[in-house]
């Protein structure tokens, strides 16, 4: 992880990996640093500046990791840091599954009326809202019954990305696959987005690549979690 | 910048009220559509299906959501919002277990003192002091009358319009 620094272009060529605002750091530390243990030492200087500098009770921490694999089963999860209620795994397994059915229903109940539709082949031309209740409603429609409307596509739409509560701030990411990374941080984390995305990163290398991991399978990759643990755990 | 619908949930999980700003496209359909068993199904009864199937949507997933939150971050924990790429929802919830929701576009900030205002300065004001509206509002009534929607509807045009009249 530690690559040889650049001297003298102030840019780095990588930072500790638990500094999670480093973004913001490396655009403060400039200069040549002749050794690494100082730059390391300084890096985390600035990191506590930079963290008091917000008001003094503000702490930015990530709470919990959970992974959940494309059926919705739990397939890891981890504590970083004290400040969620302690459930145990079951507790986790329940609510993991609560949130992957969440996660579809807010995807139906889209209220945003449909954009514009374009000149010519109006691709985009779909209705806004989505059936989600196939019992009472309608068979789909039968497409072209209409002029200037051949096929009704329903729009691309997402689930929840971010919920805020007054104790914690879940970031969730759904990768294409349909893996969804739920991250739980304090409300004042920024770059959430960031993190997790990082955290994708770390999930591709580590556990995608191992050859004796099997698809949708609990996560037990001993890279994964020091990887993780490295780049979410504040010193 | 703009609000997309809004509901009011009383302690039955009923939902009391709902109301929607945005202009749902009817479907252009030339014929009613039929049902699996051949009745055919008139596009008003089923769009007002579709609505109470919304809200129950709706306060499903709030429902849930906060019993989520409670569950994770202690019992005085209560979630607040939620934002997808396409909206964002808005809930209040009072002491008295009515729950306010409020679907907007996602650029839109903390709407918590929106909500509070709206249930403290018209809710409270045209629905609850109102001597001819019941104390259990079933099916909604009693909540839908004229003061009450006409207020509502000059205050998001207070708080969603002078956005867009400021951009111009």
């Amino acid at each position: 992880m530690w690559r040889k620094l650049k001297t003298g272009s102030g840019c780095f060529a990588s930072f500790p990996p638990h500094s999670l605002i480093a973004a913001g750091v490396q655009n403060v530390l400039h200069g040549t640093w002749g050794s690494r243990y100082e730059l390391h030492y300084s890096l985390t200087q600035h990191l506590d500046l930079l963290v008091r500098q917000g008001s003094p009770t503000s702490i930015m921490v990530v709470f919990a990791l959970l992974i959940i694999n494309k059926a919705g089963g739990l397939i890891y999860t981890r504590t970083f840091a004290p400040g969620l209620q302690k459930l145990d795994s079951n507790d986790y397994l329940i609510l993991a599954g609560t949130f992957h059915g969440i996660h579809a229903i807010s995807r139906s109940i889209n209220p945003a009326p449909p954009p514009p539709p374009s000149s010519a082949t109006s691709s985009n031309l779909s209705s806004s809202t989505t059936t989600s209740q196939p019992t009472t409603q309608a068979p789909p429609q039968p497409p072209s019954s209409t002029a200037g409307n051949p096929t009704r596509r329903r729009p691309h739409t997402t689930g929840i990305e971010s919920l805020e509560s007054s104790h914690f701030r879940l970031t969730c990411f759904q990768s294409p696959t349909g893996v969804k990374f739920l991250l739980f941080t304090s409300p004042e984390q920024p770059n959430t987005d960031v993190v997790v995305r990082r955290c994708y990163e770390m999930y591709g290398d580590y556990v995608m690549k191992n050859p004796f991991y099997s698809l949708e399978m609990p996560i037990r990759v001993e890279k994964f979690d020091r990887g993780v643990a490295g780049y979410l755990v504040r010193p | 910048m703009s609000v997309y619908s809004f509901y009011i949930f009383d302690r039955h999980t009923e939902c009391i009220y709902s109301r929607r700003f945005t202009q749902q496209p009817s479907p252009p359909r030339t014929t009613s559509s039929t049902l699996r068993n051949g009745t055919t199904v008139p596009p008003s009864l089923r769009q007002a299906n579709k609505d109470s199937d919304d809200a129950k949507l709706v306060f499903g997933t709030v429902f849930s959501l906060r019993r989520m939150c409670r569950q994770l971050g202690g019992v005085d924990d209560q979630f607040l919002s939620y934002r997808t790429a396409e909206y964002k929802l808005h809930y209040l919830e009072t002491p008295t277990q009515l729950r306010l929701v409020l679907l907007t576009s996602p650029q839109v900030g903390n709407m918590r003192t929106v909500l509070h205002q709206i249930w403290a300065t018209l809710f409270v004001e045209y629905v609850v002091k109102s001597p001819l509206a019941p104390t259990e509002h079933t099916g909604g009534k009693g909540v839908g009358n004229e003061l009450f929607e006409v207020g509502l509807e000059r205050f998001m045009e207070a708080v969603f319009r002078p956005q867009q009249q400021q951009q111009q």
